[in-house]
């Protein structure tokens, strides 16, 4: 079943969460957050309570509002939506966000292939200034707050919050090491929350609803409702707003998915699970709910999306730590073997398993820590190793090795 | 005629002054308006901006949306990623490639067009899809793809 919040017909004027916001005290706003459970919408699942209060709580006269409009993860495409139609509540929600940490300075990392979403943002900012809700003096508490817009150049890395910052700075999008958290030192080295589209988008209705309203719209222990975007084969692609914590085949039944053989949830970096399994939950605790739901249907040779996904790591992990740069390419040229039959015992392939939790454990950011998922998630369930293709022990000639 | 590099760059840090930070935003503006990225602003950007020509160098060979060879007037860049993979892209890339007689990556000799693939451009819901110019394009067959590349200036 859909609840529509973010993405309801009728909606509290933008502006109105802002407005009550401030007859709040900062850290009033940050309770609100914090007790209504949401957790960030990018992907990690951060409590973005817990992110606020922190930077809140950071003294320093320069802060910074980050919104993460990065928008990489192979199959999402929720906040493309957003932007084009609620950028005013984007807005609103990154002021709320400043507002609340004590920062008067805005700033939306969008991602450069959207560049077609800037004139609907700059409008959606022109707007905001008119009505009083972005500037100087705002409502006349004392409290300036503006947004500029920064567009990145083509790295999904980017999409990571301190890769993101560096690339802010105008430096290579290489992950920082963490601590210090950018809620202590981020961009410029300044108190920073960076914060997912819809993250910032859901903060006014929590703010205009109230914290328990937020929570119940969840399922189980999960708050609020969270956006979807579904493609492949499913009748009707796109985005679909539902209780966090909804299982996934209430998804597919609304994308019109029929015949399935694999469905992938999270994007490249999710998980890949079979048929039996779409009872699961969309939720932080099960299924991950990034945002993006690939359907495959029986037709698909799975081990040609994963070459595609493998394909995608290669070209976009940053190379600075060896696991990631040379464990994706690893897997990739592993897939290629067994595509073309040059893999042909268990030893090779428990060989790959095995770097794939190097991969995992060593990685220094989460892009070299999850691509092994899909990796094992396709070998596991999808590839059928029959016993003449794959024995238990080696049968190629390997001189040459 | 296109402007010269250091006349862009002397633009972008009016606009936007000329910290560090301000890297990107003056790659972009050079890239939007040259296509690609020469030497002379590289140099540009290092000397207004205060650090190493190989400092620079390194963020420009850092994002895929740069280059340091000359490109097309129009770049036209087509999704591979899965779920355009799975509605044709390839297909797509082929006509294109046939038609205009370039690999992906490479440029038609009279400057008019370069071809690229992409990871995910996020209009998955519309597969398959590309940018040509920054602009989306969607649902595409290789013939409609070949008329919008044909009729590009
Ligand atoms: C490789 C990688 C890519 C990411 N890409 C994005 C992205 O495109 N958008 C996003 O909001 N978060 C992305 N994240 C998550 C961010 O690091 C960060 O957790 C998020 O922006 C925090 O906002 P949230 O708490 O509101 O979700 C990515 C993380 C990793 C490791
Ligand atoms: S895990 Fe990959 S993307 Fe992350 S820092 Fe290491 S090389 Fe870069
Ligand atoms: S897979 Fe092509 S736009 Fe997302």
């Amino acid at each position: 079943m859909e609840k529509k919040v973010l993405l309801a017909e009728n909606q509290p004027e933008f502006g109105a969460g802002f407005e009550l916001a401030l007859t709040m005290s900062p850290a009033d706003v940050v309770f609100i957050v914090r007790d209504s459970g949401i957790k960030g919408r990018g992907g990690a699942g951060f409590p973005t309570g817990i992110k606020w209060n922190l930077a809140g709580a950071a003294s320093s006269d320069v802060k910074y509002v980050v919104c993460n409009a990065d928008e990489g993860e192979p199959g999402t495409f929720k906040d493309r939506i957003l932007l084009e139609k609620y950028s005013e509540r984007l807005l609103e929600g990154m002021a709320i966000g400043g507002y609340a940490i004590g920062s008067s300075h805005g700033i939306i990392y969008l991602r450069a292939e959207y560049p077609y979403l800037i004139p609907a943002i700059k409008e959606a900012r022109k707007n905001m200034i008119n009505r009083g809700f972005l500037g100087k003096n705002i409502g006349g508490k004392g409290f300036d707050f503006d947004v500029e817009i920064r567009i990145g150049a083509g790295a999904y890395i980017c999409g990571e919050e301190t890769s993101l910052i560096e690339s802010l700075e105008g430096k290579s999008g290489y992950p920082r090491n963490k601590p210090p958290f950018p809620v202590n030192s981020g961009y410029l080295n300044k108190p920073t929350i960076v914060n997912n589209v819809e993250t910032f988008c859901n903060i006014p209705h929590i703010v205009l609803n109230g914290p328990e309203w937020y929570a119940d719209l969840g399922i189980g222990d999960c708050s609020g409702t969270k956006l979807f975007s579904i493609s492949g084969n499913v009748e009707k692609p796109g985005v679909y707003e539902l209780p966090l914590g909804a299982p996934l085949k209430d998804l597919l039944e609304l994308a019109g998915a029929g015949d399935i053989q694999a469905v992938q949830v999270g994007g490249a970096s999710g998980r890949t699970i079979p048929a039996s399994e779409i009872h699961r939950s969309l939720s932080f605790g099960d299924l991950p709910p990034g945002g993006s739901v690939i359907v495959f249907d029986s037709t698909v040779n799975m081990l040609e999306v994963l070459e595609n996904f493998m394909e995608f790591f290669v070209h976009e992990s940053c190379g600075q730590c060896v696991p990631c740069r040379e464990g994706t390419l690893q897997l990739m040229n592993a897939v290629d073997d067994l595509i073309c039959g040059d893999i042909c015992c268990r030893e090779d392939l428990d060989n790959c398993f095995r770097l794939a939790e190097v991969m995992r454990i060593t990685s220094k950011c989460g892009l070299g820590q999850t691509a092994v998922n899909c990796f094992v998630d396709i070998i596991n369930n999808f590839v059928d190793f029959t016993d003449e293709c794959l024995s238990e022990e080696c049968c190629c000639e390997r001189g040459d090795q | 005629m296109p402007r010269n590099p250091e006349e862009i760059v002397a633009d972008g840090i009016r606009e936007f002054g000329e910290g560090r930070e301000k890297v990107l935003q003056l790659l972009n503006k050079v890239n939007e308006e040259l296509s690609w990225i020469p030497t002379a602003a590289i140099n540009a950007i290092a000397q207004a901006t205060g650090i190493s020509v190989a400092e620079v160098y390194s963020v420009v060979s850092f994002y895929s949306f740069f280059s340091t060879e000359p490109r097309g007037r129009n770049i036209v860049r087509l999704c591979s990623t899965i779920s355009c993979a799975m509605t044709g892209q390839r297909e797509i890339l082929e006509a294109l490639m046939d038609e205009f007689g370039i690999e992906p990556f490479e440029t038609t000799d009279d400057g008019r067009l370069t071809i690229e693939t992409t990871p995910c451009i996020g209009l998955c819901d519309q597969a398959p899809a590309m940018l040509v110019n920054g602009e989306p394009h969607v649902k595409l067959t290789p013939e409609k793809a070949c008329e919008i590349v044909r009729g590009l200036g």
